[in-house]
C-alpha cells in the first residue's frame, strides 16, 4: 500500500509540474494578442540536423527585423523552434504542444514529407495553418488540401515537381538519351522519378528509363546502387538521395569511375549549401569534369535582385553561412504572414486564407504566386552546373538554366501520380 | 518477493484519488496535457508488458517494439478499411499476440545475453518487413491518414472519439483494465510461478513447473500488452510509421521500467511518467534535449538504483521490505 502512495504522490507532483503557468498581459497590438506566437520546427538532430538549423536561422532572422521594424500590426513576433527528429510522432506531438500548450498562433517548417502528412490532419483538429517549407511529397497539396480539403495546410517552398526541371535542362542533348535513377527508397525518391519520365517523355519521346536503384534513408554505402545502374549503361544519371547521403553518394560515385562513363549527373538537391559545403574539394579539383548538375528549392546566387542580394548579406553577418533553402522558404513563409496579416487584420483562419488569395509577393527567392487551389507557392528556381567561383567560398551552380516553374510543374486538376519502384 | 507481493495497486483511498484525477483531468487540463497523458497512459502498459518479462521472468527482451509495431500496423490497416475502433484495437491486439506466441517458442529456451539477441534481431525483423513491404506498410513512409474512428458496440451504440478528450477517456477505460489484469496476474499462483523460475530456474522443474510453457505464456502475454499500447497509438498521431519497430523504441519501456523500478509493481507506470514528462520539461528548453535527457536518465538510474517508486517504497516501508530478490528468494 505505502508503495503505492508514494507511487501516487511522485505521478500526481509530475502532473501538477507539467500544468501551464496562466498567461498574463495585454498590449496593443492590433490582433489583440500580447504577442504573436509562432511554432517553428524541423530536424535538428541526427544526420539531417543542418535543414532544421536552417529553419530556424531563416525563421529567426525574419522576426527580428519585423520586430525591429515595429512588427506585424503593432504584435511582436515570438518564436518557438523545436527539435522534430525527423519522426511522424514527434512532429505531431511537437505540434499539439506549440498550438495546445504554447499558444503559437501559426505553425512553419518541416523537412519531411512523412512528418508533413501525418502532421495535415492534425492541423484541421488544432484549426491553425502551418507554412511549409521544405516538405516536398506532392501529396500534401494534391491530396490533402486538393482532394481532402484541409484549409490549414500552405507550402510556400517547391515540391517535387521542382525535380523534373531535370528534362528540360537536358531536352536538347539527343545525346543523352538513356536514363537511370539512384533513388530515395521512399516516397520522395519514387514521386521524383515518377515526375521526371513523365516530363521527359513530352519533350523527348525517344528517352528510355533503363535502371532504378533505390537506397533506403541514412544509406551509407551506395556502391550496390551504383553499381546496379551503371550496369544498364545510362547516359544520365538523376539522384535523389539529400543532405550528407548526396555527399557520401557523389564521393562514391567518383570512387567508382561513374564521372568517366556518364554524360551528366542530376543530383535533385545537391543546389543545397550542405551539399555543396560537402563536395567543394572535389569541385575544386574539377574531379566531377563539369557533369555534375543540380537544382534546389532556392539557391543563394540567384536570382540576380536587390531583395536576394540583400538577404544574402543580412543572412551571412547574422550566421556567417550562407542561406539553404529552407532558411530562404521559412523566412519568406514569416513575410507572408505579415503581408497577408496586415490584409485580413484578423488571426482567423479563413480570413488569413482570404488574404492569401491572389498574393503575389517579391521574395529573396523571386516572385512567388500563391495557387488557391492546392494552397502551394509557384516560383521560379534554376538547375545549373556545379561549378566553383571564387566569389564564393563553396561551389555554386552556373550556366543556369531558368525555366518558368508552370511549365513542369504539376497544375489543378491533378491526375494520381504513380508512385512505385 | 515481499516487494512485488505488497503493492496493492488497485486498492486504498489513493488509488481511488489517482483515477478520479485522471477522470477529471480533460475537465481541468488542456488538450495538449490530456494528449500528454494519453502518451504516458500507452507508455505505462507498453512498459508493464514489458516488467512482466523482465522483473517478474527475469529476461531482458530488446524486441518489444516489434510487437508494439505489429499491434499498430494491423489496427491502422483495420482503421483504414472498417471504421470501427474496437475492431482495430482487438484486431492489433491479437495479431501481436499471435506473433508474439510465434517468435517466443524460438526464443524463450534461451536465456540471457542470447534471449536478450534473439529478441533484438526478431524486433528488427518486424521492423525490415514494415520497411520494405511498401504495398502494405507504405515502406518508409508509413500509413497515414488513419482515422479516429467511433466506437462500436455490437451494433448497438455508435461513440465519437474524434475529440482529443474522448479518446484520451477510451485509453483510460483500456489501460486501467490493462493494470487490473496484469495485477491480478502477477498476484496470481501463475505470477508466483514466474517469479520462482526467474530465482531459481533450476529448483522450478523439481516442483513440477514447465520453465519453457511459463516463459511463452509471459512473452506472449508481454507481447499482447506491447500490441494493446501500439493498437492505442495510430487514432491518436493519425500515422504508422517503421521507427515504431526500431529498436530505438524498445528502449523506451527499458528505461521506463529502469526509471521507475523493476521489483515495484507500479514502477513502469511511473517511469513511464517520469520518461514522457522529463522529455517533454526537457524539449521545451533545448533542442540539444538528447544529451540532456541521456545525462538526467544516467543520474536517475545510477542514483536510484532500484527505480524511483523502488526507492520511494523503500524508504516508506523500510522494515518490511526485502531490499532484492535473491535474498528475498532464499
Amino acid at each position: 500500500m505505502r508503495t503505492w502512495i508514494s507511487s501516487a504522490t511522485v505521478m500526481l507532483i509530475l502532473l501538477a509540474l507539467i500544468v501551464p503557468p496562466a498567461s498574463v498581459g495585454q498590449t496593443a497590438c492590433q490582433l489583440n494578442v500580447p504577442t504573436l506566437k509562432l511554432g517553428v520546427q524541423g530536424i535538428a538532430s541526427g544526420a539531417h540536423a543542418d535543414y532544421g538549423r536552417q529553419i530556424n536561422m531563416g525563421a529567426t532572422l525574419a522576426i527580428e527585423e519585423i520586430n525591429a521594424a515595429g512588427g506585424i500590426l503593432g504584435c511582436k513576433l515570438e518564436m518557438r523552434f523545436m527539435d522534430d527528429e525527423n519522426k511522424p510522432a514527434t512532429g505531431v506531438k511537437n505540434a499539439r504542444f506549440l498550438v495546445n500548450e504554447w499558444g503559437a498562433h501559426f505553425l512553419y517548417g518541416t523537412d519531411s514529407s512523412g512528418i508533413a502528412m501525418a502532421l495535415g490532419p492534425v492541423l484541421q483538429e488544432l484549426k491553425r495553418i502551418q507554412f511549409f517549407t521544405h516538405a516536398a511529397t506532392h501529396r500534401l497539396t494534391e491530396e490533402l488540401v486538393y482532394d481532402k480539403k484541409i484549409k490549414e495546410i500552405v507550402r510556400v517552398s517547391a515540391p517535387v515537381y521542382q525535380d523534373a526541371i531535370a528534362a528540360w535542362v537536358f531536352k536538347d542533348n539527343p545525346e543523352i538519351k538513356r536514363w537511370a535513377t539512384i533513388g530515395a527508397d521512399y516516397e520522395y525518391g519514387y514521386a521524383t522519378w515518377a515526375i521526371f519520365k513523365d516530363v521527359m517523355k513530352k519533350s523527348r519521346p525517344d528517352a528510355e528509363f533503363v535502371g532504378a536503384a533505390w537506397a533506403p534513408f541514412l544509406t551509407l554505402d551506395f556502391s550496390s546502387q551504383i553499381a546496379a545502374v551503371m550496369a544498364t549503361n545510362p547516359d544520365a544519371i538523376i539522384a535523389t538521395p539529400w543532405a550528407g547521403e548526396a555527399v557520401t553518394l557523389l564521393r562514391q560515385a567518383l570512387l567508382m569511375g561513374v564521372f568517366d562513363k556518364v554524360q551528366a549527373w542530376f543530383q535533385a538537391m545537391g543546389g543545397s549549401v550542405d551539399v555543396l559545403e560537402g563536395i567543394s574539394r572535389e569541385v575544386q579539383d574539377n574531379r566531377f569534369k563539369g557533369k555534375l548538375w543540380a537544382t534546389a528549392r532556392y539557391i543563394h546566387n540567384w536570382p540576380n535582385t536587390q531583395i536576394n542580394r540583400s538577404f544574402v548579406e543580412r543572412f551571412q553577418k547574422r550566421w556567417s553561412r550562407l542561406p539553404n533553402y529552407s532558411a530562404e522558404t521559412t523566412y519568406s513563409a514569416i513575410y507572408i504572414t505579415k503581408l497577408a496579416l496586415e490584409k485580413a487584420k484578423s488571426l482567423d483562419t479563413d480570413s488569413v486564407l482570404a488574404a492569401l488569395n491572389g498574393m503575389r509577393i517579391p521574395t529573396p527567392a523571386g516572385l512567388r504566386v500563391y495557387r488557391s487551389e492546392d494552397h502551394q507557392f509557384v516560383y521560379n528556381v534554376p538547375a545549373g552546373r556545379v561549378v566553383w567561383d571564387a566569389k564564393y567560398p563553396i561551389p555554386v551552380l552556373g550556366d543556369l538554366v531558368v525555366i518558368p516553374a508552370n511549365e513542369y510543374w504539376r497544375s489543378p486538376p491533378f491526375t494520381a501520380v504513380p508512385v512505385g519502384k | 518477493m515481499t516487494y512485488l507481493r505488497h503493492a496493492h495497486i488497485m486498492s486504498g483511498p489513493l488509488t481511488a484519488a489517482l483515477v478520479a484525477a485522471l477522470i477529471v483531468l480533460p475537465l481541468l487540463a488542456g488538450n495538449y496535457l490530456t494528449y500528454l497523458t494519453i502518451q504516458i497512459l500507452i507508455l505505462s502498459l507498453f512498459a508493464l508488458g514489458f516488467n512482466l518479462l523482465f522483473g517478474y521472468t527475469g529476461l531482458l527482451s530488446f524486441g518489444q517494439a516489434g510487437f508494439y509495431a505489429v499491434g499498430a500496423y494491423i489496427c491502422a490497416k483495420i482503421l483504414l478499411v472498417q471504421p470501427s475502433l474496437l475492431l482495430g484495437v482487438l484486431g492489433g491486439t491479437v495479431a501481436a499476440a499471435v506473433v508474439a506466441v510465434l517468435l517466443g517458442a524460438l526464443s524463450v529456451r534461451h536465456t540471457r545475453i542470447y534471449f536478450s539477441m534473439l529478441t533484438l534481431a526478431f524486433g528488427m525483423m518486424i521492423y525490415s518487413v514494415a520497411w520494405k513491404w511498401r504495398d502494405v506498410t507504405g515502406g518508409d513512409d508509413g500509413l497515414v491518414g488513419i482515422p479516429r474512428a467511433p466506437l462500436k458496440i455490437l451494433g448497438i451504440a455508435s461513440i465519437s472519439l474524434s475529440t482529443i478528450e474522448h479518446y484520451y477517456y477510451f485509453v483510460l477505460v483500456v489501460v486501467l483494465l490493462g493494470v487490473f489484469f496484469m495485477y491480478r496476474l502477477v498476484n496470481s499462483p501463475f505470477g508466483l510461478s514466474l517469479q520462482a523460475i526467474r530465482d531459481g530456474e533450476t529448483r522450478a522443474p523439481f516442483v513440477g513447473m514447465s520453465v519453457t510453457t511459463h516463459r511463452l505464456l509471459a512473452f506472449t502475454i508481454a507481447g499482447l500488452y506491447a500490441g494493446l499500447a501500439g493498437a492505442l497509438l495510430p487514432p491518436l498521431e493519425n500515422t504508422v510509421t517503421p521507427v515504431m519497430a526500431h529498436w530505438t523504441t524498445s528502449a523506451d519501456p527499458i528505461l521506463a521500467t529502469l526509471l521507475g523500478g523493476i521489483y515495484v509493481f507500479s514502477g513502469p507506470i511511473v517511469g513511464g511518467a517520469l520518461f514522457i514528462i522529463i522529455k517533454d520539461l526537457i524539449v521545451r528548453v533545448t533542442v540539444h534535449w538528447s544529451i540532456v535527457l541521456g545525462t538526467v536518465v544516467i543520474i536517475l538510474v545510477m542514483g536510484f538504483r532500484g527505480g524511483v517508486a523502488g526507492i520511494v517504497a523503500g524508504m516508506v516501508a523500510r522494515p518490511r521490505a526485502a531490499p532484492a530478490p535473491a535474498v528475498a528468494s532464499k
